[in-house]
């Protein structure tokens, strides 16, 4: 009854889980001029949280993932700009809505397959949809996007606009712990669980009886509607959306994110969303034409030394302490 | 309870199983025996879905499950271990189990409760644990165990299953023989109407385990009969037992 005893202790709350809240509220009073910054960084952790479901849990290697983000801030870009439907919180909901039929569609389709196939199967997805908008002008503004796009106050009572970067900030985060909590609930959760399990080892999985398909098309469905909303939070926090929301840039960028965190950790997400941005923000400041190169180095780096991405390295000493306690 | 009829799988020109007829009963202790290269990993494979057969039939109780896949067939009863681990590797002893647990208990879909809290995957996994005497590894990772304790996950998961029919594909390959009474004293703590079939080299494990043999020779049946007329069979020592049984 001990082992019972310490899984039920992994899946509990733990102290720790409440710093990168605290750490978030902390920057709300600390950075008063990065808030703009600080909500892009929000945006992008949950985008990678919803990546880090499908990659991370459930080992599907995806390339198309801005499919979903695109999706999201398309649908509150059209509906604020063609129904005047601008109230943020019901266009977050449809956003969702959209971008998970998206994913149930494509993946009842594309998970039949595995490896280099899905990978570009995933690609061919997010640039059909690219081209979708790109094509579709007269809803999508084509491919000078939609700018200039408002939004009605976040329950009628706070300001909502590009301009106002507190009311932003806190909205991006309470989004990002809600979903947050739906993910973790997930993850831990037996079909959390039988996600590992599927990412560990397929054959096994079929031999235990799990109906592997419904469980990674579940996943893709649940994993496209958070990337919806971090695409819907995008253009609600912009102001804009363009043809970039459907990029490779943006699903390559996503990746390395999860990379540079750790993929399958939770928090990895946070950690990587951090690095990017920061290492981005920093290095375009310093070599505005050379930035990149410097974020390809550290992500050599990483992939080199550090597999499991920063909290891998958390994870491996944490381990090794505890193996020397033993 | 588990039947094939006239079952063969070719690849190519290679016939890998020739009209096997086979039936394991209710509540039997069978082996399954013959050469490398027999066919009996196929033979299981067919009969579990991985593969599917190029002709004949299986049957479960009378129904006709040669076209279910895996996965059904598992929720009918047909469980197995395989010839070389096929672990959650990453995952512990204990979330291993529980993944079989949960889904025979049908909660392996569920998304709301933490799979820490579930008291009744939890319980029925530690009662396997500690039944393979897996109590003191059970929070650590596949990877860190050596070869034979992740022999005994592997029956581990399967008996997590409760089937009606086990297949085990050489459970006691890699366990260390002063290890492997405890996959025998496991075996023996199953329900009498669990049908067992065990395939497996070591010929001292098998006549301590089986109460009817078969001899697969090349994708076919060669013999069948209790331990002791296939110790006796003259042919089955040429082929297969003299060189096993002197070893």
């Amino acid at each position: 009854m001990i082992a019972a005893t310490e899984l039920a202790r992994r899946h509990r709350l733990r102290w720790w889980e409440a710093l990168p809240w605290i750490a978030s509220l902390a920057c709300f009073f600390a950075f008063p001029n990065y808030l703009a910054f600080g909500t892009q960084v929000l945006i992008t952790i949950l985008f990678a949280l919803s990546l880090d479901l499908v990659l991370g849990y459930a080992g599907i290697v995806t390339l198309g993932h801005a499919a979903f983000f695109g999706a999201g801030a398309y649908t509150v870009g059209m509906m604020a700009m063609h129904w005047g439907w601008n109230e943020p919180i019901s266009g977050l909901i449809a956003a969702a809505l959209v971008a998970g039929a998206i994913g149930l569609a494509s993946g009842l389709v594309l998970l039949r397959t595995h490896g280099l196939a899905l990978l570009m199967l995933t690609l061919c997805t997010m640039a059909l949809l690219e081209q979708a908008a790109n094509m579709g002008a007269a809803w999508t503004g084509g491919f000078d996007g939609m700018p200039g796009l408002s939004f009605s106050k976040i329950l009628g009572l706070f300001g909502f606009d590009v301009l106002y970067y507190r009311s932003q900030y806190l909205y991006a985060l309470a989004v990002l712990f809600a979903c947050f909590a739906i993910v973790r609930t997930l993850v831990y959760s037996s079909f959390g669980q039988s996600l590992t399990g599927i990412r560990e080892n397929l054959l096994r999985m079929h031999a235990v009886g799990a109906p592997v398909r419904v469980r990674q098309v579940l996943a893709y469905t649940v994993s496209a509607a958070l990337a919806g909303v971090a695409g819907a939070l995008f253009t609600q926090a912009n102001g804009y959306v363009n043809l970039a929301v459907l990029s490779l840039e943006r699903s390559a960028g996503v990746m390395i994110v999860l990379i540079l965190g750790g993929y399958g950790r939770l928090y990895g997400a946070f950690v990587g969303a951090i690095a990017y941005m920061l290492l981005e923000h920093v290095l375009a400041k310093a070599y505005p034409t050379a930035w990149q190169l410097g974020l390809g180095i550290t992500l050599i780096v990483v992939a080199l030394f550090a597999r499991n991405g920063v909290i891998g390295i958390f994870d491996s000493l944490r381990r090794r302490i505890e193996r020397s306690a033993r | 309870m588990l039947e094939t009829k006239g079952l063969c799988k070719n690849f190519g020109a290679l016939e890998v199983a020739r009209e096997v007829n086979f039936r394991l009963e209710r509540g039997a202790r069978h082996a399954l025996i013959g050469p490398n290269g027999a066919g009996k990993t196929t033979f299981i494979n067919l009969l579990t879905g991985v593969l599917p057969p190029s002709r004949g039939s299986v049957l479960l109780e009378g129904e006709d499950v040669t076209l279910l896949a895996q996965a059904r067939r598992v929720k009918r009863g047909i469980a197995r271990t395989f010839q070389i681990n096929q672990l959650f590797r990453g995952l512990t002893v204990q979330e291993n189990v529980c993944i079989a647990v949960s889904e025979r208990l049908g909660v392996g879909g569920s998304m709301l409760r933490a799979a820490g809290r579930r008291a009744d995957v939890l319980d029925e996994a530690a009662r396997l644990i500690d039944m393979l005497k897996l109590g003191q590894d059970a929070d650590r990772r596949i990877i860190e165990l050596p070869y034979g304790r992740q022999r005994l996950v592997e029956i581990a998961l399967a008996l997590g299953l409760q089937p009606r029919v086990l297949l085990l594909d050489e459970p006691a390959a890699g366990i260390p023989s002063a290890e492997s009474h405890i996959l025998l004293d496991a075996i023996a703590t199953l329900p009498k109407d669990i049908a067992v079939l065990i395939i497996e080299h070591d010929m001292d494990l098998v006549f301590r385990f089986a109460e009817r043999i078969t001899v697969l020779v090349s994708g076919a049946i060669f013999a069948e009969g209790t331990p002791a007329e296939i110790a006796a069979n003259r042919e089955v020592r040429s082929v297969y037992l003299g060189s096993a049984l002197d070893g």
